[in-house]
C-alpha cells in the first residue's frame, strides 16, 4: 500500500466509497435529469450494509491477515459548503493515532513488522484496510481496534491533513496529469449540480470550511455500524473474527441517513467544456453520457462484451485503439468504460473498492496533438488551424454510432466474451483484491461478482448483446470535456461549433504508406457530423471552484 | 500498452522497499526454490513452481533498455523497439497475433527501463504451449513493414506528449541530463523528444536494434505458477532452441568523475514545491555492502518513522514528504532523495536539514536495535508482497536484469542481514558528498532557489 500517494500527497489510495451522513439533504432531486426510460435491476446497496455483514476468505496457506472495513459512506455525502469532509475524516483516521498512542507512536511500533494500514474514500463508500502479517496479527490488532473505536483526531494531525489536502485541490489536480483532469472535470460536468459533481477531496473553497470539529462529528454520525461492512481474508483465527466483530459492534450507534446518488444530467446534444491551460503539448479528451445500468444488472454482462469489443482498458483489441493509435498513430491509447475505472493510466487491471450507484458510459481518448505541436515538427503541416482533437472525437463518436446501428458479429462476440472469461480471473490474483472484488459484489447485491459474470456471460448470446447497445448508449447527446493548451482552445471550438471538416493532418512520413482504404474512412469521419450543440472554453484556474 | 515506461523517478524511491526482502526457506528471501536451466544458446530459463492453481505469470526480460542507446539521434529506442514487438511476424501478423492474445484472455504487455526492456503475459497455465509459440515467434521471426514502422512512432510521440503533463516528468528529465555528461543514463527511457520526433525515420537502424539485442544470450524466461520445470525447460527447447546467438556487445562510456554540485531546475507556478538530492552512487552488485548499506541507511533516515520525517513532515509540517534512496541499476545511478516542501521559502531550509541528516550518518553510529528493525521490516515487507505468480515474476526479473541471475535476490538479502552500524557510516562517507551532489528543484522562481 501506500507508495505513489506519497507524492501528490492526498492522493487516496484504497478508494472505495458510499454514502451517507445526516446533514446532506435528501437529494434525487438536485439532479437533473436521468436517462432512465427502462428501469433495469437496481439493488439498495444500503442493504448491504450494518450489523452482521461480513465477507470472509479464510486461508490457512497465507502469511497475512487483511482486514477491511467498508463504509457506505462516500463524497456523497458530504454536506454543502465542506466538500471533501469524508475524504478529511479517513484520512484523519489514517494519519491520526488513537487515545494512546500518537501517529508517531503507532509508526515506530509496526515499522519492524512492515504492517500497514491506509483509508480510500470514492463517491459512495470509504474503505480502511489494514495489512499485517501474521506472525504479528496479535500485536497489530489493538491498533486497528484503537484507531476504529477511540481515534485521536490529533490538532496538530489535522493542520497536516487539511494543508496537504487544500494543496491537492488548489494545485496538484490541474497541474500532474491532463487525462485525470480531463477525467475529473467530465465527472463535475455529468454530475453538475449534484452529490456527485465535486471530487473526492472536495474544492478549493470548501475544504478551507471543514473543521476537526466537524471530522469528529463525521466520524460519529457517518461512519457507524449501522453502515460498514466487515471483509477479513487470510490466516485468521474463529475467535479473532468474533474479537473483530465484537469490536466493530461498538462503532457508534447512530444510523446514518444517506443520501440518494446524484443522477448523471442529461446532455443536450454535444456539449463540451475545453479547459485551457499553459504549456500543454496535446489535448486530454474524456466524453460520456448517463447510462442507468451497473454490475447489479443481468444486462450488465452483455455491455462488459460490447465494451470489451470497442475499447478495453488497455488492451490493443479494442476497435478505438486500433483506429486511433495502431492505425493512424494519434495518440498512446484509447478506450471505453461502462463504469468507473478508478486510476487508469496507473493500473492495467481494475482495482476493487469503488463501487457506484450512479453510472455513465464514457470514452476516454489519450492527448493527441495540437496545432502548435504539429507544425512546429513537420514543415507540411503549416497551415493547418487545430490538431487532431477534433478528427479523434469525431472517430470514437463514429465507431460507437457504428456499433449501435450495425452491432457485432457473431464471431466478434464470440472471441470477446471467450477473452473476457478468462481475462475476468486475473482481476482477484490476490488475496486482498480477492476480497475487496467480494465486497464489491456485495455492494451490488450479488454474491461473488466475478463468478456471476462468468455465468452470464456463458449464456449470452450476440442479439442481447446488441439490443443493450442499442438501449443503453447514445452519441447524440454526450458530454465532453478536453484539456488543451491555450492555442488550441478557440480554434478547436470554432471547429466544433460550426462542425468544420477535420481532414486527419497527417505527417507525410505517414501519409504516404497509409493503405487506401484508411484514407477513404478518413474522409468519412472528417465530414462526419456531431450533434455539437454548446462549446464553453474554461480557464484552468476556474475549475473546480 | 505494451510500452509504459516505468517512471524511474518512483522507482527511485521504491527501489529500496523493492530490492530487500527475504522470506523463509531456510536462509533464503524468496521461499521458493528457483530452477534455472540455460539452454545452449544461452538463454537461460528460470521456473519459480507457485501455489496458483490453474495460473502461470511468463515473463520475458531482455538485457537492454535506455542504457544500450549508445548512438546520437537514437535515445528512446529501446522503449520504441518494445512497441514494434508488437507488430508481427510472417506467420502471425499483428492482427492474428492480437487475436490470439484476446482468445487467450491473458494481462500481457510490456514495459521499458533504463537496463531493461520485459514482456509478460499472465493467463491460463493450461495455454502456456501457446505462449512460448507465439513469444518465440516473435522473437526470432519479427517483421513489420516500413508504413508500421513509421506509424508506430506516432504512439510513442502520443506517450511523450501523455507524460510531459507531470512537472516531476519535467525534473526527473532535466536531472539526469544534468547529472550525467557522458554514460547514457543521461537520457530518460522514453528518449529526447527531438529523438521521439525523428523515429520514423530510423527503420533501418530499428533492424540493426533487433539483430543485436533480440538474441539469447540477451534474453532470460522466468515462468511462475502452476506449472514444472521440467514442462518449461522442455517448451523452451523445443521453441526457443533454434534461436542464434549474436555477437554484439555495447561500448557504454564511463561516466567521468564529477566534482562540483550541480543543479536542474524546473520553473514552474502553482505547483508544491519539490526538492531532489541526488548523489552519484554504486554500481548494483549482489556480494557488495554499498547497496544493503546505502538502503537501510536511506530508510532510517528518511522513512516514515526517522527522525527528519517527524521533524519537518509531523512536527514543523514545512514538508508534505520525505523519502529516498538508492537507484538499482547495471552501472553507477543516483541516490536520490527528495521532498516535497509546503512553502517554497523553505526549500534551503529542508536542504540543509537533509544535508545535515546525512553528513551526521558519516560520524554518528546507528543505534544497532533500530538497523535490526529495519532489517525485519525488509524481511516482512518482501514475504507479504509475494503473494502473486506476477509478484514473484516481478521480483525475479529485476535481478535478471541487474545481475543475469535470479539468484541474487538471494544473495542480497543475505548481505543485507550482515550490514552493521559501521557498514552504514563507511557508505555514507564515501558516497554523500557535495561534490558528486545534483539538486533539482520544482518552484516558481526562474533559477533554483537552492544553494
Amino acid at each position: 500500500m501506500k507508495r505513489i500517494a506519497a507524492y501528490i500527497v492526498p492522493v487516496a489510495l484504497f478508494a472505495a466509497s458510499c454514502t451517507k451522513q445526516p446533514q446532506a439533504s435528501q437529494q434525487t432531486t438536485d439532479t437533473a435529469t436521468t436517462t432512465t426510460e427502462t428501469a433495469p435491476i437496481t439493488f439498495d446497496a444500503n442493504t448491504a450494509f450494518g450489523p452482521n455483514k461480513i465477507v470472509e476468505l479464510q486461508n490457512p496457506q497465507s502469511n497475512k491477515v487483511i482486514i477491511k472495513l467498508m463504509f457506505k459512506n462516500g463524497s456523497m455525502s458530504d454536506p454543502k459548503g465542506k466538500e471533501g469532509l469524508t475524504y478529511t475524516t479517513a484520512q484523519m483516521i489514517a494519519n491520526s493515532g488513537t487515545k494512546n498512542m500518537t501517529i508517531t507512536q503507532i509508526k515506530d511500533k509496526i515499522y519492524p513488522w512492515a504492517a500497514g494500514y491506509g483509508a480510500g474514500t470514492d463517491k459512495e463508500v470509504t474503505t480502511f484496510t489494514f495489512v499485517v502479517h501474521r506472525d504479528f496479527l496479535n500485536d497489530f490488532y489493538p491498533i486497528v481496534r484503537g484507531l476504529m473505536l477511540e481515534p485521536a483526531f490529533a490538532e496538530d494531525d489535522f493542520k497536516r491533513v487539511i494543508s496537504n489536502q487544500q494543496n491537492f485541490v488548489d494545485q496538484v489536480i490541474r497541474a500532474s496529469s491532463d487525462e485525470e483532469y480531463s477525467k475529473k472535470a467530465l465527472e463535475d460536468l455529468l454530475f453538475r449540480g449534484t452529490n456527485y459533481q465535486h471530487v473526492v477531496e472536495g474544492t478549493s473553497a470548501s475544504v478551507k470550511n471543514i473543521t476537526l470539529e466537524d471530522v469528529k462529528n463525521h466520524w460519529r454520525n457517518a461512519f457507524t455500524r449501522n453502515n460498514v461492512m466487515i471483509g477479513v481474508a487470510g490466516n485468521y483465527s474463529a475467535d479473532f473474527l468474533n474479537k473483530l466483530k465484537a469490536d466493530v459492534a461498538q462503532l457508534s450507534e447512530v444510523t446514518p441517513k444517506i443520501p440518494a446518488a446524484g443522477q448523471p444530467n442529461k446532455p443536450n446534444g454535444v456539449q463540451v467544456e475545453i479547459i485551457k491551460k499553459n504549456d500543454a503539448l496535446g489535448s486530454a479528451i474524456f466524453t460520456g453520457t448517463p447510462m442507468p445500468v451497473t454490475r447489479s444488472a443481468d444486462d450488465f454482462a452483455a455491455l462488459m462484451v460490447a465494451n470489451s469489443f470497442l475499447g478495453e482498458h488497455r488492451k490493443s483489441y479494442g476497435k478505438l485503439y486500433d483506429k486511433i493509435r495502431t492505425t493512424r498513430s494519434m495518440n498512446y491509447g484509447d478506450y471505453s468504460y461502462i463504469e468507473w475505472y478508478d486510476n487508469g493510466g496507473s493500473f492495467q487491471l481494475p482495482n476493487p473498492g469503488v463501487p457506484r450507484t450512479s453510472n455513465y458510459f464514457a470514452l476516454w481518448i489519450r492527448p493527441v496533438q495540437i496545432g502548435e505541436g504539429l507544425k512546429q515538427q513537420y514543415p507540411e503541416l503549416k497551415d493547418i488551424t487545430v490538431g487532431h482533437a477534433h478528427f479523434a472525437l469525431r472517430l470514437a463518436m463514429r465507431e460507437v454510432d457504428n456499433l449501435i446501428k450495425n452491432g457485432m458479429t457473431q464471431a466478434e462476440f464470440e472471441l470477446t466474451r471467450k477473452f473476457l472469461r478468462s481475462y475476468m480471473k486475473l482481476y482477484a490474483q490476490t488475496e486482498e483484491k480477492q476480497l475487496g472484488f467480494m465486497m464489491d459484489s456485495r455492494f451490488y447485491g450479488r454474491e461473488d461478482y466475478l463468478k456471476e459474470m462468468y455465468q452470464l456471460l456463458a449464456n449470452l448470446t450476440v442479439d442481447q448483446v446488441n439490443q443493450a447497445v442499442k438501449k443503453y448508449w447514445d452519441i447524440q447527446n454526450m458530454f465532453v470535456t478536453i484539456v488543451t493548451d491555450d492555442s488550441e482552445a478557440e480554434p478547436l471550438k470554432q471547429a466544433l461549433l460550426s462542425n468544420t471538416p477535420s481532414p486527419m493532418s497527417y505527417s507525410n512520413l505517414v501519409k504516404e504508406g497509409l493503405p487506401k482504404e484508411v484514407l477513404a474512412e478518413d474522409d468519412i469521419i472528417a465530414n462526419y457530423k456531431l450533434n455539437v450543440k454548446d462549446v464553453k472554453i474554461v480557464d484552468s484556474k476556474d475549475t473546480f471552484k | 500498452m505494451k510500452n509504459k515506461i516505468v517512471a524511474l523517478l518512483l522507482l527511485l524511491l521504491f527501489a529500496v522497499s523493492m530490492v530487500m526482502a527475504q522470506g523463509t526457506q531456510k536462509d533464503k528471501i524468496l521461499p521458493y526454490p528457483i530452477h534455472q536451466k540455460q539452454l545452449p544458446n544461452g538463454l537461460n530459463v528460470v521456473t519459480v513452481p507457485y501455489n496458483s492453481p490453474g495460473i502461470a505469470a511468463f515473463y520475458i526480460v531482455v538485457r537492454a533498455g535506455s542504457r544500450e542507446e549508445v548512438e546520437k539521434g537514437k535515445t528512446g529506442f529501446a522503449h520504441f523497439f518494445e512497441h514494434m514487438m508488437f507488430r508481427g511476424t510472417d506467420k502471425y501478423s499483428k492482427e492474428a497475433y492480437g487475436d490470439i492474445m484476446k482468445e487467450m484472455g491473458a494481462a500481457a504487455n510490456a514495459n521499458t527501463s533504463i537496463d531493461r526492456t520485459v514482456y509478460h503475459m499472465t493467463g491460463n497455465a493450461d495455454m502456456l504451449d501457446k505462449m512460448f509459440e507465439i513469444e518465440a515467434d516473435r522473437f526470432q521471426n519479427l517483421k513489420y513493414s516500413v508504413h508500421d514502422f513509421k506509424t508506430e512512432a506516432g504512439a510513442v510521440k502520443g506517450e511523450y506528449t501523455k507524460n510531459s503533463a507531470s512537472p516531476y516528468q519535467q525534473l526527473y528529465e532535466k536531472l539526469v541530463s544534468t547529472a550525467f555528461t557522458k554514460h547514457t543514463y543521461a537520457h530518460t527511457t522514453m528518449g529526447f523528444f527531438e529523438d521521439v520526433v525523428d523515429m520514423p525515420n530510423q527503420y533501418d537502424y530499428s533492424l540493426t536494434f533487433f539483430d543485436r539485442f533480440y538474441r539469447p544470450e540477451y534474453t532470460t524466461i522466468v515462468v511462475v505458477g502452476d506449472v514444472t520445470p521440467d514442462k518449461v525447460n522442455t517448451l523452451a527447447q523445443q521453441y526457443f532452441g533454434n534461436w542464434k546467438p549474436g555477437s554484439y556487445k555495447p561500448n557504454i562510456a564511463t561516466e567521468p568523475k564529477q566534482t562540483a554540485t550541480r543543479y536542474a531546475h524546473v520553473p514552474q507556478q502553482g505547483f508544491p514545491p519539490y526538492l531532489t538530492l541526488a548523489f552519484k552512487g554504486p554500481a548494483f552488485s549482489d556480494k557488495g555492502k554499498d547497496l544493503p548499506a546505502l538502503s537501510i541507511l536511506s530508510t532510517i533516515l528518511f522513512s516514515q518513522n526517522s527522525e527528519l520525517y517527524r521533524k519537518l513532515v509531523v512536527q514543523e509540517q514545512k514538508a508534505r514528504f520525505i523519502g529516498g534512496g538508492p537507484q538499482f541499476s547495471r552501472d553507477p545511478n543516483l541516490i536520490s532523495f527528495s521532498a516535497s516542501v509546503v512553502n517554497a521559502n523553505d526549500l534551503q531550509y529542508v536542504k540543509d536539514e537533509m544535508m545535515r541528516v546525512l553528513n551526521d550518518a558519516k560520524t554518528k553510529p546507528i543505534d544497532a536495535k533500530k538497523i535490526e528493525e529495519t532489517k525485519t521490516r525488509i524481511k516482512y515487507s518482501f514475504a507479504m508482497s509475494m503473494d502473486s505468480p506476477d509478484a514473484i515474476a516481478n521480483s525475479l526479473a529485476q535481478y535478471i536484469w541487474l545481475s543475469g541471475n535470479p539468484e541474487s535476490i538471494n544473495n542480497m538479502y543475505a548481505v543485507f542481514d550482515t550490514i552493521t552500524a559501521k557498514d552504514l557510516m563507511d557508505a555514507a562517507k564515501k558516497y554523500i558528498s557535495p561534490a558528486t551532489l545534483t539538486v533539482g528543484t520544482i518552484a516558481p522562481a526562474e533559477k533554483s532557489p537552492v544553494k
